[in-house]
């Protein structure tokens, strides 16, 4: 091996990267060259002024892109977990679910079309879908999270929401998921009205059904509630529908949304509906629904008050 | 037998996160992130643009997942998809002519030669023999490697990966890695000869 040789291998030597036969050739050189010894010590030295150079990342910022990745995989699933949803016509199997859990699942059921209406991928859906402007720039965004750095800049991660138009029939199954989605949205009352309305329309669905039950029991606008009502019209025959009717009776704050009930009750008239509303009177002090109250009460031959 | 109940520990959790388990991919990450943060940080020299590249590689990995066959190891599989990020940011980074000059440490963001003037001035005895100058020089010759050279550089000098482990990574065979490391450290002492 010439003096060359070795010098040229000697990083690898280091790193230990020569196979077996190359090592035992170079250090069979340096052996006997002095000169190769040399540069042997020089190259080390040069290996370690390269540590010099290493940078170990600051706990800071690997917390930082943990959390970001955090945020940024929980859209990504959410991305994903609407697309699969859509890709199955949007069918939820449904099995029996214990008494207790009804009305939780029914809130998740409801938040997760909430969310996935949120996060619509393009030309994801069934129906036509126009796009609002030509080139497709988000037109709504919203913060999720920020962090100065210490470099003095911000570190900013934005969601963005594209807006775009559909259009279908209300009985697709598509655009019925997305009003019951539009009638939980936290922001806007007039959009949940709007969607209620539209979806009185389809009162045979069970999804629907539990949506403006949902909203009857919940909502905090007395305006959707009463929306919620009239849709409910034409289920009032239905225990599970008279059991919340009841229920908002003796309980809603707000008496248009008490009246309408009564409304509604009365139309299957039954002792237990006299024990009812004679249980109202004692308790309600808004003169309007107690006259109702006292109206429905004759109707059905009961006397307003018991004693 | 150790390094089994590893591997055992990781095939579990893969096979976990395939199945949909946040959990499990969460714990996965956190078994290689360090790592990918701290290759793309010392081959980029940029936090910035090492937390691009670790956002990238693992959505990339989460997107990708259910693909993964266990026909290689995850270290290698996760590897090609930080190895191909970096050498895509360090070509672009040769054709700006770019190259980060702030960084951030342990102990924050610092520029690297007052990290020289710090290290001098704890007294070091082999640190202290290092001029700003040579620094300066190897930062330099590092940036005019190719961006394959400097992959293989960073990854056998910096990591300490085998060059069969760094083929791997880069779909490339142990003797074409072990040629681009040749050629690197060639080229750093050709550069460097006069100052050490």
């Amino acid at each position: 091996m010439t003096c060359q040789d070795a010098k040229d291998n000697l990083p690898l030597l280091l790193y230990g990267e020569l196979s077996f036969d190359e090592e035992e050739r170079v250090e069979e050189h340096l052996g006997s060259c002095e000169s190769c010894r040399a540069v042997l010590e020089h190259q080390r030295a040069l290996q370690e002024a390269y540590d010099t150079l290493e940078l170990h990342p600051s706990m800071d910022l690997l917390t930082r892109n943990r959390m970001e990745l955090r945020q940024r995989l929980a859209v990504a699933s959410s991305k994903t977990s609407f697309w699969e949803r859509l890709r199955h016509g949007f069918t939820i199997h449904i099995r029996p679910i214990p008494a207790g859990m009804q009305p939780a699942g029914a809130l998740a059921l409801i938040a997760m079309g909430f969310f996935g209406a949120r996060m619509l991928p393009t030309n994801s859906l069934g129906v036509n879908v126009t796009s609002a402007g030509v080139d497709n720039r988000p037109v709504t965004s919203r913060v999720r999270y920020v962090e100065p750095e210490q470099s003095g800049k911000v570190q900013i991660v934005v969601e963005e929401t594209r807006q775009r138009v559909l259009s279908g029939k209300v009985d697709d199954l598509s655009i019925q998921n997305l009003l019951l989605a539009a009638a939980q949205d936290p922001q806007d009352a007039g959009l949940r009205v709007e969607s209620l309305d539209l979806l009185k329309s389809r009162p045979e669905s069970a999804e629907v059904r539990s949506a403006l039950l949902a909203a009857l029991q919940h909502d905090s606008n007395p305006g959707v509630r009463l929306r919620a009502l009239d849709g409910l019209r034409g289920s009032a025959t239905d225990p599970q529908v008279r059991q919340v009717l009841t229920q908002i009776l003796l309980t809603d704050d707000n008496p248009g949304v008490r009246t309408q009930a009564i409304d509604l009750l009365i139309e299957q008239k039954s002792d237990r509906m006299v024990g009812i509303l004679q249980e109202l009177m004692r308790k309600e002090d808004n003169g309007y629904v107690r006259l109702r109250c006292e109206k429905a009460l004759k109707e059905m031959n009961a006397s307003v008050e018991t004693y | 037998m150790a390094a089994a109940a590893v591997r055992m520990d990781e095939s579990a959790l893969i096979r976990a996160a395939q199945g949909g388990d946040e959990r499990a991919f969460e714990e996965l990450v956190r078994l290689y992130d360090q790592s990918v943060l701290r290759l793309a940080l010392n081959l980029l020299r940029s936090p910035e643009d090492a937390s691009d590249i670790y956002q990238e590689a693992f959505l990339r990995v989460y997107k990708n997942l259910h693909s993964f066959r266990f026909d290689c190891s995850f270290h290698t599989w996760l590897y090609r998809i930080v190895t191909n990020l970096c050498l895509d940011a360090l070509r672009r980074r040769k054709v700006r002519k770019e190259e980060g000059t702030v960084v951030e440490t342990s102990e924050g963001v610092l520029d690297r030669m007052d990290t020289i003037e710090e290290e001098r001035a704890d007294g070091d005895p082999q640190r202290r023999l290092l001029s700003e100058q040579l620094q300066r020089r190897i930062k330099s010759v590092l940036a005019d490697l190719t961006p394959r050279e400097r992959m293989v550089f960073e990854m056998r000098h910096y990591q300490g990966m085998r060059l069969r482990a760094i083929g791997e990574s880069l779909g490339t065979s142990e003797e074409a890695a072990k040629n681009c490391l040749f050629r690197a450290t060639q080229k750093m002492r050709a550069a460097l000869g006069d100052f050490v």
